[in-house]
């Protein structure tokens, strides 16, 4: 503790250095963190695990909801199938159907459906029963109306369509976060689609062991149809269908990497810098018999300190900086939310203690080995 | 207990530099009583800081023994001989090397930090130390806040707050004027006389060395003459 304090002291002394190499940090970890977040927010939208039980069922060789068209009488035959819990036909309308920052999904479904294909969905604000009793009546995810500044009783238009906001939600699937679910038969109409044609359907099935079994029968039903289908985990559906999206988050993998060498480098320099200016202070403490392994940790503190206060500072910037933003990268009709999490703020925070401790051990061995006769006459 | 506080037996120091070896003392021997207040004399290069930076635990002799009060520190590892130096030596710089982070207060406090002492001994201890130099009223002042004389009397009350029994001092007056070089001197004296210091003092300056109770003059590595002084100090 009185190393700690003592560490704590020494970073004042030079309050300039220590703050632009804290504003260095900062901004390595800010960028680091902001890379796990994407990182941290396409494995959820990617990676399976045994809740999961949904499958999409899309039209064959059809990549995008403008394109992607089915029979709504589809649905019948589909729930009929054993092992399937629920089925929802989804109309689909996206401003771009591109990669894009900006994406605005409407889906359409059968209202007094959804409640009972998603019970996960929670009504925030406004009312479930405005939805069902309203035509034009929308409720928008969450993370879709803090980005668009919308709330309950809000009025607003995008790809041709014109809809009352009936209530924010809030699920624990990051895609109903993002959208704004309208009534089935409006948006067909709005869209000119016209009645009778959807884009999807999402089919529940008993447990996740039957994804593939069902997702093989259900294209195996409609094999000779008019409309083929093709159905897929909605998880391996967003990894499939949003390969452009994953390739390019998966790139700023690198730039994560950048960000920890240059904080690596940085904190390292500043310390080097610290102890090469204090070698004559160093041995007069070790002269009153302070050991090499105090003298040492005491570096080592103020390394971590450095890279605490600066990780700190970087990881909760970007935490914040997704929070307020509510980034949504959307491909295709499905979006990504670039949500911040906890696990990467506490991992962040990590990454910057421990690249504190390792870039001070060199310093640190380097401040303790010079004999002491020869660093008092320095 | 024995009479002699420090007992050096045919030490030899030598070092190498490139391809030269060079040997600041030879073969040398002396005997300091305890309470006694010594100072080494001698040209640059005579092997006086040598020699006492051996006393103080700094420095390993290649030959010889060093025994204080009974520690032969000669056969020492380099962390045994910190650990020995932070309960047994309180050392006194030309340059007073104080923390300028640090208060007088703090400054003083650093040997306490390395021993078990609660807050509140420390505080006792640090208080006593910088009442006995002198500097009660100036115990929050940094550094950059005091005169040159202030600076070494905070030294001084680091170098004794933690109750050595042996002082080595590397030319304490060394940067000071006359008057706070004499009030230095002074200090050192009563801390020899009064509180049982024995101390060993380099120095260039032949009123400082008159101060002390016995000089010895270096050269070469070996004692050239001895004098007790002034006797009545």
């Amino acid at each position: 503790m009185k190393l700690l304090i003592l560490a704590l002291k020494n970073l004042t002394r030079n309050r300039l250095r220590s703050l632009l190499t804290i504003l260095g940090v900062a901004a390595g970890m800010f960028l680091y963190s902001s890379v796990q977040t994407m990182q941290h927010s396409l494995t959820i939208a990617t990676e399976g695990n045994a809740v999961d039980t949904t499958l999409i069922v899309y039209r064959e060789n059809r990549f995008c909801p403008m394109t992607s068209r089915l029979p709504e009488h589809y649905m019948p035959t589909i729930k009929r199938i054993e092992g399937v819990r629920e089925v929802i036909p989804i109309q689909i309308a996206v401003n771009n159907c591109g990669a894009s920052l900006d994406v605005i999904t409407f889906r359409g479904v059968p209202p007094e459906r959804l409640r009972k294909y998603n019970p996960n969905i929670k009504v925030i604000e406004g009312s479930y029963e405005q939805f069902v009793k309203q035509t034009d009546a929308a409720l928008v995810g969450q993370h879709f109306a803090e980005r668009r500044g919308l709330s309950a009783g809000s009025k607003f238009e995008a790809v041709g369509v014109n809809v009352t906001v009936a209530g924010i939600i809030s699920s624990d699937s990051p895609q109903d976060e993002n959208v704004a679910y309208v009534h089935l038969p409006f948006l067909q109409q709005a869209s000119k689609l016209g009645l009778g044609i959807v884009t999807q359907f999402n089919v529940k099935v008993e447990s996740a062991d039957l994804l593939d079994s069902i997702a093989s029968k259900i294209d195996e039903t409609f094999k000779s149809d008019q409309q083929p289908t093709n159905t897929r985990p909605e998880k391996a559906f967003f990894a499939d269908t949003a390969k452009q999206m994953i390739e390019l988050i998966g790139f700023t993998r690198w730039l994560g990497l950048g960000a920890v060498f240059a904080v690596l480098g940085l904190v390292a320099n500043a310390v080097l810098l610290i102890v090469r200016g204090r070698v004559k202070e160093t041995a007069i403490l070790q002269t009153l018999g302070f050991s090499r392994l105090a003298i040492g940790l005491m570096v080592v503190f103020e390394g971590i300190l450095l890279g605490l206060v600066g990780g700190l500072i970087g990881v909760i910037g970007a935490m914040a900086f997704f929070h307020y933003k509510s980034f949504t990268l959307g491909n295709e009709g499905l979006t990504l939310a670039l949500a911040p999490s906890t696990s990467v703020t506490l991992t962040g925070l990590g990454v910057a203690v421990a690249l504190g401790l390792l870039a001070s051990l060199y310093p640190a061995w380097k401040a303790t080995s010079r004999p002491l006769v020869q660093s008092l006459s320095s | 207990m024995s009479q002699n506080l420090i007992s050096i037996k045919s030490v030899t120091k030598s070092f190498t530099k490139g391809k030269t070896t060079i040997t600041p003392l030879e073969n040398l021997s002396l005997e300091v009583p305890r309470t006694e207040f010594l100072s080494l004399m001698g040209p640059s290069g005579s092997g006086k800081t040598t020699l006492l930076n051996l006393i103080a635990g700094i420095d390993s002799p290649t030959s010889g023994q060093i025994i204080i009060d009974g520690t032969d520190i000669s056969t020492l590892s380099r962390a045994q001989l910190t650990k020995w130096r932070a309960s047994h030596v309180g050392y006194i710089f030309q340059l007073y090397h104080l923390v300028p982070i640090l208060s007088a207060y703090e400054n003083v406090e650093l040997p306490l930090l390395l021993g078990n002492f609660s807050k509140s001994e420390r505080k006792k201890k640090i208080l006593a130390a910088l009442d006995l130099v002198g500097l009660s009223d100036r115990a929050d002042h940094r550094p950059s806040e005091l005169s040159g004389g202030q600076e070494q009397r905070v030294a001084i009350a680091r170098a004794i707050v933690h109750d050595p029994e042996l002082l080595v001092a590397d030319e304490p007056t060394g940067d000071l004027d006359r008057e706070s070089a004499d009030s230095i001197l002074n200090l050192l004296n009563t801390l020899a006389k009064e509180h049982g210091k024995t101390i060993v003092m380099v120095t260039h300056d032949p009123k400082a060395s008159a101060a002390a109770h016995r000089a010895l003059q270096l050269e070469k590595g070996q004692f050239s003459s001895e004098g007790n002084l002034l006797n009545t100090h």
